[in-house]
């Protein structure tokens, strides 16, 4: 019958050998600890990584909702229901305004975000600053290669939103009271369908500016392409009033 | 000449220090391949140097540290000796082991920098603070370190105070900066996006830099536009500057190599070269002409870029019969003698024995025509610059890049390459190099951009190849020469072995192909896209000097 037990070795030592004692070539690492104490900085780091995982995760959902064959046709009802779903998810993320910095450049990064559709991103966008906690926003967009679309959209009372850059079309489009203020330059459709608050550009604007403009005021720095079909509010050219005024006329190209 | 700083006796005891601590910081790092760190003596105060030397603890060249021995009297109030002394070497040696790590990163972090404030000094300044809020907190998370201790006592001005207090909010360690003081000029804000940055994360570097720009940005141009008002410097940095010192020449080549060829944007690359331009000739590039080291005219980007980008591609260059070689052969039989080589024994008219008297080895002879001596001809590179071909001074040419990569190969075989740069040559759009091993010279010339007609001149070649027995000619053109039938007739002549390579499929090149197309020394390589050349072009080359795979063959 076999022995369960294992035969015993022969020692490989010579008999004269045997006392040799053998030496850990590691010794001198022996008080080396491989675990590293957590620093503030990991959690800091971590819970943003979490928010922005929440923050690209309703991004997802809107997409999949909205945008389903990944195209989005700008429309009055289609922005209106976008920024609805939009809402929905953005209630359940508590999050900064340098979480939604972060989410613009991510948006930029196919790895983190693999689809870019200007229109709901920028309704997504517009909505995480509508409900964010902090009244002033400030989004360091400069480096940003993409311009954003729809931002500021329903801007309300009571929220100042600062962008460093350049903004896409319908900037600040149904602006409900709040104050936005673009460092650099803002293309078509800017503050159309507003009804009131402040947009403060501060280099050039592009055409359709203030379209179905309801009321409030747009400033900018530089030069008006061209102004929309105005209802009511006022419109600022380098500190002189453009409309109302004789001067300009809708549309016109200047 | 300049008489090395003496010792004082408390340099000689802060030597001491050093000696018995690096032991123990070595383990502590791992055993970085670092040299004991040195201290350096107080600088005589005549020379003005004393009061700006205070400010900074730490210096590095290539990998030696030095101590500033002036610095550390200066924190022993607030600060024990031996402290000071291991804070500064643990922050050093983490730029060794962890952050920049190397020339590379240290350019791509920069380069990133830049990106966003878009000044060159400013872009240093950032770069250099990220590097060092990295190597500070790597130490402070994975060893244990003196480094808060230092943090806490060393003078601050606005940025640093600001630093610190990012340090407080990320290490969780107080370093005295009170969170009222960081109530101004929205200082709390800046801290609060820089404390989001995944300093420990390498993968991220690209893009935490970039936020770590935008968010110091403010600050910095306000201390920017407060020193130009004075006149003056800035602060120095106490824990060392973070300039091209650090690094030795090889590892600022294979930094340039590595940053040429992930960015593979010539203005890119030319826009750091640019900025690092004194710091690169203080290292030793820019001579004359070209990009060899030795002192003396400014360096010239465009050159360098090709000539670090073709580094980075290597073609392997099948060698040439050329002289005949006259090897020794077994001729007769001789007996073998004590003493005698063993090598030689012939073991069967021995009978396998060695002894005298029966052993027989054998007597060689030179022989004749066994073999030929193998060895590289030397090239000629014929290399089209006329209007439609890229410039390769404003955006990456292939053209340029594969005849650099040929030139290399070459060149490292010990032969020699001649350049024959050609738009509207008969009307003198042409720069000709004579043979040379001088790779900047070649680079010059191979860089040179004339921008008209094609017409090459056959009498320019002729003294190239006259009186040569053994040349290779490499030609990189898109084929639409003015004089095309007189080339193909040149070709038809000559036996060397010639690479042609055009670009894109055109009648020209057609007509070209179907006339040489029996000549079994001509290969010829279409490009398609011209992005294609460098790939195709290298690829090529190898099947050419290998038979079996040469096309039409």
């Amino acid at each position: 019958m076999k022995s369960s037990t294992p035969p015993k070795k022969n020692p490989i030592l010579p008999p004269d050998k045997e006392n040799w004692i053998i030496k850990n070539p590691f010794e001198e690492f022996k008080t080396f600890t491989a675990s590293t104490p957590d620093l503030p900085l990991d959690q800091i780091v971590q819970s943003a990584e979490a928010v922005m995982d929440r923050i690209r995760w309703g991004y997802e959902k809107l997409l999949e909702e909205e945008a389903k064959e990944l195209v989005w046709m700008v429309q009055y009802n289609t922005i209106i229901k976008a920024y609805e779903v939009a809402e929905k998810y953005v209630k359940e993320i508590d999050y900064t305004a340098e979480d939604i910095e972060d989410f613009c450049f991510a948006l930029e990064n196919t790895q983190r975000i693999p689809y870019l559709i200007p229109g709901p991103a920028g309704v997504y966008i517009s909505a995480l600053c509508n409900d964010v906690k902090e009244e002033e926003i400030v989004l360091k967009l400069s480096e940003l290669k993409t311009e954003i679309n729809l931002i500021g959209f329903r801007l309300p009372k009571g929220k100042r939103l600062v962008i460093e850059g350049d903004t896409g079309d319908f900037t600040g489009i149904g602006l409900e009271g709040g104050e936005l203020i673009v460092e650099g330059n803002a293309k078509n459709w800017t503050g159309a369908g507003m009804r009131g608050g402040k947009i403060l550009i501060k280099k050039n604007i592009g055409l359709h500016t203030g379209e179905w403009m309801m009321g409030g005021e747009i400033y900018v720095g530089g030069r008006v392409r061209g102004l929309g079909n105005i209802v009511e509010g006022k419109v600022y050219e380098r500190d002189k009033l453009v409309f109302p005024g004789k001067v300009r006329y809708p549309n016109l190209y200047y | 000449m300049h008489e090395p700083h003496r010792l004082s006796m408390e340099e000689q005891n802060l030597q001491s220090i050093i000696e018995e601590i690096w032991p123990k910081l070595k383990k502590k790092h791992l055993y970085p391949e670092i040299p004991v760190p040195k201290v350096r003596g107080t600088p005589d105060p005549e020379q003005g140097e004393a009061e700006e030397d205070e400010g900074v603890g730490l210096e590095m060249k290539q990998k030696q540290m030095t101590i500033n021995g002036a610095f550390v009297s200066q924190m022993k109030d607030k600060m024990e000796e031996k402290r000071v002394v291991e804070a500064l070497l643990d922050h050093g040696i983490t730029h060794y082991t962890f952050c920049p790590w190397d020339f590379h990163t240290h350019l791509r972090l920069y380069a990133e920098a830049k990106k966003v404030v878009g000044d060159k000094e400013l872009a240093k300044q950032v770069s250099n603070h990220f590097i060092d809020v990295i190597a500070d907190t790597h130490c402070v998370k994975k060893r244990f370190t003196e480094i808060p201790e230092l943090h806490r006592n060393l003078k601050k001005g606005t940025i640093e105070e600001v630093i610190a207090f990012l340090y407080q909010k990320i290490w969780g360690v107080d370093l005295g900066i009170p969170p009222s003081k960081m109530n101004v000029k929205g200082h709390a804000e800046i801290v609060r996006r820089l404390a989001r940055i995944p300093y420990l994360d390498r993968s991220r570097w690209g893009e935490s830099v970039q936020k770590f720009a935008r968010s110091l940005k403010p600050l910095l141009v306000e201390e920017q536009k407060q020193q130009g008002a004075k006149g003056g410097k800035g602060e120095r940095n106490p824990q060392g500057e973070h300039d091209l010192n650090h690094y030795s020449n090889e590892e600022i080549d294979q930094g340039l190599r590595d940053y040429a060829r992930q960015t593979m944007a010539l203005s890119e690359f030319k826009d750091v070269v640019e900025d690092f331009s004194d710091e690169l000739k203080g290292a030793g590039y820019g001579m004359e002409g070209g990009m060899g080291r030795g002192q003396g005219n400014p360096i010239d980007a465009d050159i360098l870029f090709y000539m670090k980008l073709a580094e980075n591609y290597s073609i392997p260059l099948k060698k040439f019969p050329l002289e005949e070689k006259g090897s020794l052969h077994p001729h007769s039989h001789s007996p073998w003698e004590v003493g005698s080589p063993f090598q030689d024994v012939d073991i069967w008219t021995s009978f396998g024995k060695i002894m005298p008297g029966i052993t027989q080895i054998w007597t060689k002879r030179e022989g004749k025509g066994r073999g030929k001596i193998e060895g590289t001809p030397d090239c000629l590179i014929a290399i089209d610059s006329s209007g439609s071909m890229i410039n390769p001074r404003k955006s990456l040419s292939y053209a340029v890049l594969g005849a650099a990569c040929a030139t290399n190969a070459y060149l490292q075989n010990d032969s020699k390459v001649a350049v024959y740069n050609f738009s509207d040559a008969p009307m003198g759009g042409k720069d000709i190099l004579n043979y040379t091993d001088r790779r900047e010279d070649i680079y010059r010339v191979l860089c040179k951009y004339f921008g008209g007609g094609t017409a090459l001149d056959l009498e320019d070649l002729m003294p190239l190849i006259q009186g040569r027995k053994n040349l290779d000619l490499f030609i990189i053109t898109d084929m639409k020469i003015t004089n095309l039938e007189a080339l193909i007739g040149f070709f038809g002549q000559i036996q060397n072995r010639v690479t042609a390579v055009h670009i894109g499929d055109n009648p020209y090149a057609a007509r070209f192909e179907k006339a040489v197309e029996k000549r079994k020394n001509i290969s010829i390589y279409t490009v398609k896209r011209k992005e294609d050349i460098p790939h195709i072009v290298l690829g090529r080359i190898r099947d050419y000097f290998n038979p079996t795979h040469i096309k039409n063959s």
